[in-house]
């Protein structure tokens, strides 16, 4: 027999995505297409991207032998079950529009209507710098403030980056992240298309963020997306990005690959709001390098997908350098988040944190999977990893797979785990507060997921902040 | 190690000297020798792709691109160098400094 609190915070807790379908889980009609791949992946479905694009041949090349990694790599074993992917039955390549444009009225009404219901523009015009729009496979409007523009600040997709700006691409494409560095960066490699082109000139802070939002609509498709930022020496940028998927019963597959060179004294901030819906695999491989005094954070939020598996990463190579990693994942009914970060301090001096925070509920299943790594010769470093979960019913799940090597004597790192339920206990004591039950979850959870939260810019954008408000707030607690 | 005609400009070698293996490589007329473990996660590194243009090899395992004149990786998941030795031609014959 349930008790009134675990009725209370049932209640409270069967609103978060309720009303996902309405919100984001529609779909526009494709008849206004401009191509549509057939499904399957093959040489000649990657030719024929690099032909759309009418790409240089390197790029060809290096699709090409991206390719070959994908194919001659096992799938993953570990992590989430990616054996039920059928990477045959997947479009990988839609081009919704002829155009990418940098007026909103230009963009087919169709997909404007879609990002007028996202709240994209809006946001535009109250809270960004700048803004990136990805529907289906390429990028169909970008805008950049006028004044960073004159400040030399690059924000465009990389589709454009390669074509205008091809040797600053080529000089740190891939070299964050290789083509075979494993599976998934592979696959994105043979086919990526559209994602952000970010470039920041030595000593510019961009005060407001740029953001990019990410939208799939067709049915069994494959999103893509490559982003490469790089901020130059004592420059500062923060990049944030969102995404969401119409609710269909056969499933997607989003892959990107994002790369980030943070160089000296310079600071990059990358916030992710991930709700995608129930029906999309969201594999993506992420990583930064920070150059010396260089801060890098990662603030990623995983609420939605099938299954995430996605893990961060900070490789700490100069002297002081400094990463954090602030990571949530909300996993309710036939979810899997495997989630979590990886720092590697290579240089003396550098600090890093990372705190996870997990909530599975309805038989959800949360994963914190990570790397703390203190190299031979990062002397004086410290790290503190952090990684709380907690469980909202006897169904749901919860597992830890931290990783620490230490390589220095004198590291100072420091690792907590929690696994923890709201118990009736903590009920009782917040109700003799005067709180009624309703409040008091609402209060344990908010509590919980607050060191994260706090983090988020909630007013950069209306769809971003709505989301979190209806899923950490309104749902939640 | 061998006669300097059976390392051709583009070809690689691999050698053994005791525990350490050591691929050397041809680049252009160039010799440069680096051990054979990627510093990422030990893995064989010699026989990866050898780009004579760039004097690199490619890990096969995960890609890190390594620069065969100075054994630093270009691009990660490496960020440690691997070892290098110096190379000599004797009397025709390549000889491995270890």
């Amino acid at each position: 027999m349930a008790t009134p609190e675990a009725v209370a915070e049932k209640r409270e807790l069967a609103g978060i995505n309720a009303d996902y379908k309405e919100k984001f889980g529609f779909h526009d009609p494709e008849s206004g297409y401009a191509y549509k791949a057939p499904k399957g992946l093959s040489r000649e479905v990657v030719e024929s991207i690099s032909e759309y694009k009418d790409e240089p041949q390197w790029m060809r090349d290096f699709r090409l032998k991206a390719l070959e990694h994908f194919e001659s790599r096992p799938t993953p074993n570990w992590g989430g079950n990616l054996g039920q992917i059928d990477f045959e039955d997947i479009h990988y390549f839609v081009r919704a529009s002829d155009k990418n444009s940098r007026d909103w009225s230009e963009v087919p009404d169709d997909i404007k209507n879609t990002f007028d219901r996202l709240g994209i523009p809006e946001a535009e015009r109250k809270f960004l710098s700048g803004v990136g729009a990805q529907y289906e496979s390429e990028v169909v409007y970008h805008q950049v403030n006028e004044k960073l523009e004159a400040q030399g600040v690059i924000f465009t997709d990389m589709d454009t980056a390669l074509r205008e700006h091809e040797d600053l691409v080529r000089q740190y494409w891939a070299t964050v992240i290789p083509p075979n560095d494993n599976k998934l960066a592979a696959l994105n490699s043979a086919v990526w298309s559209g994602g952000s082109f970010v470039y920041v000139p030595a000593g510019v802070k961009v005060e407001m963020p740029l953001q990019a939002y990410f939208r799939i609509n067709t049915e069994n498709m494959g999103q893509f997306e490559r982003t490469l930022i790089i901020a130059e020496e004592g420059s500062d940028v923060h990049y944030i990005e969102g995404c969401t998927a119409p609710v269909y019963s056969t499933d997607s597959l989003h892959s990107a690959v994002v790369e980030i060179v943070a160089k000296p004294s310079s600071r990059v901030r990358y916030t992710t709001v991930q709700n995608w819906s129930q029906n999309v695999y969201n594999l993506v491989t992420k990583r930064a390098v920070a150059e010396e005094k260089a801060t890098m954070e990662w603030v990623d939020c995983n609420l939605g997908s099938k299954l995430t598996m996605k893990y961060p990463s900070i490789y700490l190579l100069g002297p002081e350098a400094h990463g954090e990693i602030l990571s949530i994942a909300f996993a309710g009914e036939g979810q899997h988040q495997d989630a979590g970060g990886k720092i590697i301090h290579a240089a003396p001096r550098t600090s890093s944190s990372i705190f996870s925070k997990s909530i599975s509920k309805d038989g959800g299943r949360s994963t914190y999977r990570g790397l703390l790594e203190v190299a031979d010769g990062a002397s004086e470093s410290r790290s503190k990893v952090v990684c709380d979960a907690l469980l909202l019913d006897e169904d749901s799940r919860s597992d830890t797979y931290p990783t620490i090597r230490i390589g220095e004597n004198d590291a100072d790192v420091g690792h907590e785990a929690t696994v923890s339920k709201i118990g009736d206990e903590q009920i009782f004591y917040l109700q003799s507060h005067g709180l009624d039950e309703e409040e008091a979850s609402k209060m344990i959870v908010n509590g919980f997921i607050e060191p994260v939260t706090k983090e988020l810019p909630m007013e950069y954008a209306v769809e971003l902040n709505r989301l979190i408000e209806l899923q950490m707030e309104g749902s939640i607690g | 190690m061998c006669p300097l005609a059976e390392l051709p400009p583009g070809a690689m070698r691999l050698v053994e000297h005791g525990d350490v293996k050591i691929g050397v490589f041809n680049c252009d007329g160039t010799l440069y020798a680096i051990e054979d473990r990627c510093s990422h996660d030990d893995g064989p590194l010699a026989e990866g792709e050898f780009d004579t243009a760039s004097c690199t090899v490619e890990c096969p395992r995960h890609g890190s691109l390594f620069d065969l004149t100075t054994g630093r990786p270009k691009t990660l998941p490496a960020y440690a160098p691997v070892r290098t030795f110096a190379t000599a031609v004797v009397d025709d014959t390549i000889v491995l400094e270890v």
